[in-house]
């Protein structure tokens, strides 16, 4: 795919690290991320998801290696570069106490944009993500998702080139979810690049290309389809299958862990997800486990990543 | 119900141990207070005392002599005129002024009539001008005594006591303008410390931050209301003063808005550097009460800086307080003007600076 190279990319991250003490937060990390694309971000708390958004937004400056955004380097010139990106924090991080339409028109001013403009952009950006009916409402007092959807719009206004979400969707409702991840799609769509940060696995799977942070390392990047299929996820001479189990799901869990031949094993509802050694049938399998039913269930995102983990966990195992 | 109680004892302790801040203060504060207050002895020592002797001879230096050796009186300064013994006096250079009589020699001799010894006493601090009443009528007295024994009739030596300002000695006339000094400190320093640590307790710092605005900007944006609130905050202490306790201001208004300004700018300047090395507004709170502290205690609001002993008059000078309230009560109680004051401006314009420096680069150490 696009590299630092062919200037198509909205953001490229090549060999950053960045220590905070003797910790490293980032070892090594690089990626791109193609323009109007959408890139999601994943990894356990703590892995340096945070870090690394906070690294491309100029809030923090890279240990060692290059980030660049919309082709400008944020080092040298993070001035012009602030004014090409929008970021949503973590955590909610416009005024309390200032109403929805207050919050917008002083970040609108931040921007620099004045007069009749500034109230366009803000009129826009708010119908676009549809808070404009809460506009005289203090933003302290708004929902989960009504904030995240002022946040999206205050981070809009300015029209962004890049926009940096760090898991904007933690702690909101399905529903406001999906509107949220429609209202992404819809700015990748008029060309803007998108990093998303994020713990759900279904928003991971609607992103053009994944990452994945694992104790400060990107364990694995590229489309969610071509993770799956990574030979890694499932070595040659092993299978997944899922096994229906009813009720007793959960003595079966403990039952399967104990197999010599089972490798991995989640429970999904009554059923158990497995990867095995293809030394056992399916007729040993079903019979060890007791199982109701039996089927080949392809790898899921969160499968691989749990697979990708393991591994990383065998092969250094001082940690 | 002894095991729930040792329950929540058990959490309480431990959220004490993790939040040493909070303990030293607790451990600080009362010693600090109970120092200061040990220390500081409020019997009236070292008044400055500036003489104008015009009869110059052994007489007149053993008066004075005998009024140093009371402890009570300094000699801060000697001086040619009775013009220039008020001037100093207005000025806060002395606290009280003695002018001894050209005949004061022969007087003493003869005793044909007593000698008039004029002393203005600064009566801004009612109850330091009291006792150098007491003081120098004491000794006046015990002088005339002495002669007296010897068989002379009239009072060798009679002081006529002229108190120059705050003639009815009242209270208020002192501690309001010192009053405007502590109020300032409070809304200068601690609301601008929580101004901006409250943006970074909330997280809206960091939204701040990805912006195309420039720190100075933020900061400049920031501080700025709140040297209008204290300036509106001045005004209002400043009619109440003159309307309700009629305390009235013989210097230039003008100078005093422009002075406070000048002592605004060392408040906010250590109220930036207080949120710089904060996160949190309890934090802040606790860090400002360190300064706060020591501006009610050493800086002359409630003893008089001669009662403050010796090593601990240092900290009252680094004190923009102490400068200020000096400036005020300059103004307000003896009309004092900027070259009387020249002292007290330069080295508030001093600490100023010091404070705007350290505290912008804190605070650019703090973004980035």
């Amino acid at each position: 795919m696009s590299g630092a190279s062919d200037g198509q990319a909205g953001v490229v991250v090549q060999g950053v690290s960045r220590d905070f003490g003797p910790l490293r937060a980032l070892d090594r990390v690089s990626l791109a991320v193609a323009r109007g694309t959408v890139f999601g971000l994943l990894g356990p708390n703590g892995s340096g998801k945070s870090t690394l958004i906070r690294l491309l937004c100029g809030l923090l400056a890279p240990s060692e290696g290059v980030v660049e955004v919309d082709g400008l380097d944020v080092a040298s010139r993070g001035e012009e570069v602030r004014r090409r990106v929008g970021y949503v924090p973590q955590r909610f991080s416009l005024y309390d106490d200032l109403t929805v339409a207050e919050n917008l028109d002083f970040y609108a001013a931040a921007y620099g944009l004045r007069g009749a403009e500034r109230r366009r952009r803000r009129e826009e950006a708010a119908a676009l993500v549809g808070v404009a009916s809460q506009g005289g409402r203090l933003a302290g007092v708004l929902s989960g998702g009504w904030r995240q959807r002022l946040s999206l719009a205050a981070a809009i206004m300015h029209r962004p080139r890049v926009l940096l979400l760090d898991e904007p969707t933690a702690g909101i409702d399905p529903v406001a979810r999906r509107a949220l991840w429609d209202l992404l799609f819809s700015l990748a769509g008029e060309g803007v690049t998108l990093l998303v940060s994020t713990h759900y696995m279904d928003e991971a799977e609607r992103c053009s290309r994944v990452g994945y942070l694992f104790q400060s390392r990107l364990l694995a990047e590229g489309p969610p389809d071509a993770l799956r299929a990574r030979p890694d996820v499932t070595p040659s001479g092993t299978r997944r299958l899922e096994a229906e189990l009813g009720p007793g799901v959960a003595a079966g869990l403990a039952r399967a862990r104990a197999l010599p031949y089972v490798r991995e094993a989640t429970i999904f509802g009554t059923a158990l997800h497995l990867l095995v050694d293809d030394r056992a049938t399916d007729a040993a399998v079903a019979r060890d486990l007791g199982a109701r039913a039996l089927r080949p269930a392809p790898p899921s995102l969160e499968d691989a990543f749990v697979r990708l983990t393991a591994l990383q966990g065998a092969e250094r195992p001082g940690r | 119900m002894i095991g729930d109680l040792a329950a929540v004892l058990r959490k309480e302790l431990l959220h004490l141990r993790r939040d040493p801040g909070t303990l030293r203060l607790a451990l600080l504060i009362p010693a600090l207070q109970l120092t200061l207050f040990g220390l500081i002895d409020t019997t009236v020592r070292d008044v400055p005392l500036a003489v104008f002797d015009q009869s110059l001879s052994p007489e007149s230096r053993e008066l004075v002599a005998a009024l140093e050796a009371s402890r009570v009186f300094r000699v801060a300064r000697r001086v040619a005129s009775r013009d220039a013994l008020r001037q100093e006096i207005v000025a806060g250079r002395a606290r009280v002024g003695l002018e001894l009589p050209l005949d004061l020699h022969r007087r003493a001799l003869t005793a044909e009539r007593s000698s008039t010894l004029l002393v203005l006493v600064d009566g801004s601090d009612a109850s330091v001008a009291a006792q150098a009443i007491d003081a120098v009528n004491g000794l006046a007295l015990s002088r005339s005594l002495e002669v007296l024994a010897r068989g002379v009739e009239a009072l060798p030596l009679e002081p006529r006591v002229q108190v120059l300002f705050n003639p009815e000695l009242r209270s208020a006339a002192l501690l309001i303008p010192g009053l405007i000094g502590i109020l300032l400190t409070f809304s200068g320093t601690l609301l601008t410390a929580f101004a901006l640590v409250r943006e970074r307790e909330r997280g809206t710092l960091e939204q701040l931050m990805v912006t195309p605005l420039s720190p100075a900007a933020i900061v400049l944006g920031k501080l700025l209301p709140y040297l209008g609130l204290a300036m509106v905050q001045l005004a209002v202490v400043l009619v109440l003063m003159r309307v309700v306790f009629r305390v009235p201001i013989h210097g230039d208004l003008l100078l005093l808005g422009a002075l406070s300004v000048e002592y605004l700018a060392s408040l906010l300047a250590l109220g930036l550097l207080i949120s710089a090395r904060s996160r949190t507004q309890v934090e802040a709170t606790q860090r400002a009460q360190l300064f706060l502290l020591p501006s009610i205690l050493l800086s002359g609001y409630i003893f008089p800086l001669t009662a403050v002993p010796a090593p601990l008059r240092v900290v009252s000078h680094l004190l923009p307080a102490t400068h200020f309230i000096a400036i005020a009560r300059g103004i307000i109680v003896r009309g004092a003007g900027l070259l009387d004051l020249w002292q007290h401006v330069l080295a508030l314009g001093l600490i100023a600076a010091a404070l705007l420096l350290a505290s912008t680069r804190a605070f650019r150490k703090t973004l980035s």
